[in-house]
């Protein structure tokens, strides 16, 4: 059945401006990073990874979970109009799987994402002039930063689906990874969903964030995974349907 | 099965406000089962209950013979087609797009498509973007979506809403013939009488959320018989005399006319004689015909547009 819903989301995907959204936003922070790097480049001295720590500087404080957030919104969106509510509650599926279904299409989405800013950071790395191929340590670090889309990814979906605006939750997303940034200052960043993916994703560092210890990252994203996947389907399981 | 739809005391409320009210419904299986009332009576929110959208606040509903709960939730499903509130799509894809996807989350084979598509005769626009449709072909869509997996059970909220005169003589023979093709029943909302006059076979008309009057379509169309309205030189009199002598005769409380509820030869004659006898002079004696229409004013308390 999840398949059935992970395709019939993909379905609802066909010509949609998704796509369009993750191509062209993530060129932003590459630009805003790259040209960070460049004029510091007499203070930042380790090539690549200082090319990265201004990359991620702009991509994972402003950019990446409103992305998520986009994306959430928008999947949502199609259901808040024309009554399609009323359609996807009464199509014959549990449904936990009508949320992971659209969660799966989420991660999907994300990881393209990530793939396509791994490609812009090794582009602007060689524009740059930088020796050698990108170290292996940023390839795991974007990863990391993937994998902490499951927390992100799950908690914009569930405020998309309960908030019927578009931008309210992007809003939310935007003033999470703000605060996510003093969450990271703080050493707390396993607390808050928003400072795990800056964590997860090394941003601003050029040192390992976590320290090489991935077990409490893993746990963390667990544990916000399970409990706004769960939020979100006893919303559904118990809310009337208002289409 | 007898019923495919039962509902006990079946409630809804929104704090103090009922919006249905210990409703019993009783859908038999193979009808097309007209849901009549104003808008705003509660026929929306039951349908919602029905299929699960909405939460009963009391009361119990059974579908093809068992209740509506969690645990039977994707059994009824599969066997429901609906079409509930506005027709739901997706602008941004093609009506065929949008069939696919419902193909999809039924689980059934996208070779259905050219069938219910043909069906509601819509074959030509498949490949039009939804969001260009006019409001009656995405109604059409929306019926087409609620036919794919061929139903058992049927569930349409005002599916003539919307459609031009030729549009809403086309749904209505299109919904009359669903129970001989597929063996569907249907149950279908409309606040036109008229409308579920010319469709249904048993008719429940709610109204402020209670249910007013549930049987047959013939059953309703045996309160409409004709009547006799007799003015006489002294009403009150008469009105005694006649009902004691057993005759079907009432007297509205208001103007004191005497309503005779039969317009059978030997009851008007007897009436007539049995005046004379007592020297009460007939003034009037006249046959009226009481519509579905007053009917439903007389059980709902409101004009309808009709």
């Amino acid at each position: 059945m999840l398949l059935r819903c992970i395709k019939a989301e993909n379905l609802k995907l066909k010509h949609s401006i998704i796509w369009s959204a993750c191509i062209f936003i993530p060129i932003i922070p590459a630009v805003m990073g790259t040209f960070n790097y460049l004029n510091n480049v007499g203070l930042l001295t380790e090539g690549w990874y200082s090319l990265w720590t201004q990359f991620t500087l702009f991509y994972s404080w402003l950019f990446y979970a409103p992305l998520i957030a986009l994306y959430c919104s928008y999947l949502w969106r199609l259901e808040h109009l024309n009554s399609n509510w009323n359609v996807l509650m009464t199509a014959p599926v549990p449904v936990r799987d009508v949320f992971l279904g659209k969660l799966a299409v989420i991660f999907r989405v994300t990881l393209f994402t990530q793939v396509w800013v791994f490609i812009l950071y090794v582009i602007c790395g060689k524009l740059c002039g930088l020796p050698g191929a990108a170290p292996l340590d940023t390839v795991l670090w974007m990863l990391r930063g993937t994998l902490a889309a499951a927390a992100i990814g799950t908690m914009q979906l569930l405020l998309s689906m309960v908030i019927r605006s578009f931008a309210v939750p992007i809003g939310i997303a935007l003033a999470g990874s703000i605060l996510g940034f003093l969450f990271m200052n703080k050493g707390w960043e396993l607390y808050w969903p928003y400072s795990l993916m800056m964590a997860g994703m090394n941003s601003n560092k050029s040192e390992d964030a976590l320290g090489g210890n991935l077990i409490p990252f893993l746990v963390s994203v667990a544990v916000f995974f399970a409990v706004f996947a769960g939020a979100a389907v006893m919303w559904l399981r118990k809310k009337d349907v208002k289409a | 099965m007898e019923n495919i739809i039962t509902t006990d005391s079946l409630t809804k409320r929104y704090g103090k406000k009922y919006v249905v009210k210990n409703l019993d419904l009783c859908v038999p299986t193979g009808s097309i089962y007209g849901f009549l009332g104003p808008n705003g009576a509660g026929k929306s929110t039951t349908m919602k209950m029905l299929l699960g959208l909405a939460k009963p606040t009391g009361g119990e509903i059974r579908i093809f013979g068992v209740p509506v709960e969690e645990k039977n939730r994707l059994k009824i499903l599969k066997h429901t087609g609906s079409l509930i509130e506005s027709p739901a799509h997706y602008g941004h894809l093609s009506g065929r797009e949008n069939l696919q996807i419902i193909c999809t989350l039924k689980g059934i084979p996208e070779s259905e498509i050219d069938s219910v598509l043909k069906t509601v005769r819509m074959e030509n626009q498949q490949d039009k973007k939804v969001k260009n449709y006019s409001l009656g072909m995405k109604q059409r869509l929306g019926l087409a979506a609620a036919l794919l997996g061929r139903p058992r059970l049927l569930l349409l909220d005002e599916p003539t809403n919307g459609l031009d005169p030729a549009g809403i003589q086309e749904m209505r023979e299109l919904i009359c013939s669903l129970p001989e093709r597929f063996g569907m029943t249907v149950l279908v909302s409309s606040h036109l009488l008229s409308e579920i006059d010319q469709m249904a076979t048993h008719v429940g008309i709610i109204n402020q959320g209670e249910l007013l009057f549930q049987d047959s379509l013939e059953s309703l169309h045996r309160h409409s018989r004709v009547r006799m309205r007799i003015r006489t030189t002294d009403d009150g009199r008469a009105y005694r005399l006649l009902s004691r002598a057993a005759l079907p005769v009432r007297q509205d409380t208001q103007t004191g006319e005497v309503m005779l509820d039969s317009a059978e030869d030997d009851k008007v004659l007897r009436s007539g004689r049995l005046l004379a006898e007592h020297d009460i002079g007939l003034l009037r004696l006249e046959e009226c015909q009481v519509s579905l229409e007053d009917i439903f004013l007389k059980l709902t308390g409101k004009k309808v547009s009709l």
